[in-house]
């Protein structure tokens, strides 16, 4: 069996007197895409923030390689340098280019030197298509260009498993295709994956294991084949049919 | 004798005669100015900081006590030291020192105490400018520096900062201007800037108007060269609106990129040519055959 990255146990959130998530269980292995699915308001966000602690679990726990980063002394930012996230908004740093942007990080987290953290960066904007950017200013770039900008700004990180949050959301359709194309080229590439999406033959063509939320909790899972090919349960089937119709 | 000419005539007596004690005097508010607004600026970024600290249940019970005490702090010398006048500030500072200490403790120079009384009044009207400029800054900022591992301190100094700085560059500039003028309340403790030369001069010859004229046309002409600087500051800041694609293929990889136009030109938006077309425009509707 290959190796266990992350193991969510009995996750639950809440914000105030909401549930938000309800005793979610899953794990997340060495090369893994997972989709997560779901209508708007399951709380398909809200557990990916939570994974990466931008969120505060109510209760539950997030194993990462085995250990507990939930707990009080747990060095959140360094375990979020481990875990990269790609946000719907992009979020890239408005003050700097696009070269900087993918550099801060590796010189500040991971304390790199500036030639070793400017290779890396290029690399990966080549990897993502940006490289001829590099001079650029977020505000400047188109939000497909953006997103992948920010792809590239995650991977340069090196991080063991990335989170996508609802990345081609926010973006036109005809630039929804270059972002989930270096989605999949990353998949190829054996890059762990954690992708909340909208996107059901992305989900269906790229993932290896599929997670349908429906209001706060985990309603199905499995390969893809068996989860949006042959759903078991009502809502589900309910929830794919408005895909199939559209 | 023509009231106007009589004017000139005593400026330029006054002037004559003190031109060397009124530069001097200028010399030391626009030194006192700087100075204390750049100290101030930077008590400002320091209280922004340690005002945002996150503070979340699951930290240790000590941390939060010590985020709490140092919050209070903070509060507590924005509310005093904007509430209370700057005069009576230094006069609380500067006399009130050797009072306490029995006349063991008291300020070597003028200069270190008025650098340090406006200082401190600065830093607390600036903390509230910068606590405004972090808000303005969009949260996703600081998520995405936190999603790449950044703690806190990094976070501010590296992406917020910046941001939350190019926003209050308005506020330092009111906050520097308003210094150049407070500065003169630093009389009270025989600080010798611009105004407390007219007030020694008066003294000796009785030409108040005179050389409240050239205190006034001094001032603003501080005040103007202040703004003036602050705003090409600004600009620079921002940037170009333009970038250099890296690439030996441009056609290519130049789609989807939009450079503006040469200030000037005629499609400049801002030019003056584009702009009156747009009125016609407005006015009469497009020309035909103008496509």
């Amino acid at each position: 069996m290959a190796d266990m990255i992350l193991e969510i146990r009995h996750l639950s959130k809440s914000f105030g007197s909401h549930q938000v998530l309800k005793d979610i269980d899953f794990t997340v292995s060495q090369g893994d895409v997972t989709a997560i699915i779901g209508a708007s308001g399951s709380g398909k966000s809200t557990l990916l923030r939570c994974i990466n602690l931008l969120e505060t679990p109510t209760s539950g726990e997030i194993l990462f390689h085995g250990k507990d980063m939930t707990g009080p002394g747990v060095n959140a930012p360094e375990y979020r340098s481990h875990v990269g996230m790609v946000f719907q908004s992009f979020n890239l740093f408005a003050n700097m280019s696009v070269l900087k942007n993918c550099m801060v990080g590796q010189m500040k987290v991971l304390k790199r030197n500036k030639d070793d953290a400017r290779q890396t960066a290029l690399r990966y904007l080549q990897q993502v298509g940006m490289a001829p950017y590099i001079n650029a200013k977020p505000r400047q770039l188109s939000g497909g260009q953006k997103q992948r900008v920010a792809i590239a700004r995650a991977l340069a990180m090196g991080p063991e498993v990335l989170l996508f949050d609802e990345p081609t959301s926010a973006l036109d359709p005809e630039m929804v295709g270059e972002v989930l194309s270096v989605m999949q080229d990353l998949a190829a590439q054996g890059m762990t994956m954690l992708v909340v999406t909208h996107e059901m033959a992305f989900a269906r063509d790229v993932s290896t294991q599929v997670v349908y939320m429906n209001e706060g909790v985990i309603c199905e899972q499995g390969p893809p084949a068996q989860v949006l090919g042959d759903p078991q349960r009502q809502e589900t089937k309910n929830f794919l049919s408005r895909f199939r119709s559209s | 004798m023509n009231v106007f000419s009589k004017l000139i005539y005593d400026i330029g007596r006054l002037w004559g005669k003190y031109w060397g004690s009124y530069l001097n005097g200028v010399k030391n508010t626009l030194i006192l100015a700087v100075v204390a607004t750049a100290i101030g600026v930077v008590i400002g970024l320091v209280c922004g900081i340690l005002n945002t600290i996150p503070c979340s249940k699951n930290d240790p019970l000590p941390k939060r006590v010590l985020l709490k005490v140092v919050r209070f702090i903070v509060r507590a010398y924005v509310e005093i030291f904007r509430g209370t006048p700057m005069v009576l500030q230094a006069v609380f500072i500067y006399y009130g020192l050797p009072y306490f200490s029995n006349n063991a403790l008291r300020f070597s120079s003028v200069w270190a105490a008025a650098i340090l009384v406006v200082s401190i009044n600065t830093g607390a009207y600036m903390a509230e400018s910068v606590r405004g400029g972090i808000i303005s800054v969009d949260p996703g900022q600081t998520e995405g520096a936190m999603a790449i591992g950044m703690n806190h301190f990094q976070t501010m100094v590296n992406v917020i900062l910046p941001q939350a700085f190019r926003n209050i560059i308005p506020q330092i500039g009111n906050n520097f201007i308003i210094n150049i003028k407070d500065t003169s309340v630093m009389f009270i403790i025989s600080f010798t800037e611009f105004f407390a030369f007219h007030q020694y001069i008066t003294g000796v010859n009785n030409l108040y108007f005179p050389s409240a004229a050239i205190e006034m046309v001094g001032y603003l002409t501080m005040t103007l060269i202040a703004s003036f600087l602050l705003r090409a500051l600004e600009k620079r800041l921002d940037g170009s609106d333009n970038y250099e694609l890296v690439s030996e293929d441009q056609l290519v990889m130049a789609a989807g990129t939009y450079n503006h136009p040469d200030k000037g030109t005629p499609f400049d938006e801002r030019s003056k040519e584009y702009r009156e077309k747009a009125r016609q425009e407005l006015k009469y509707g497009r020309t035909r055959g103008d496509r």
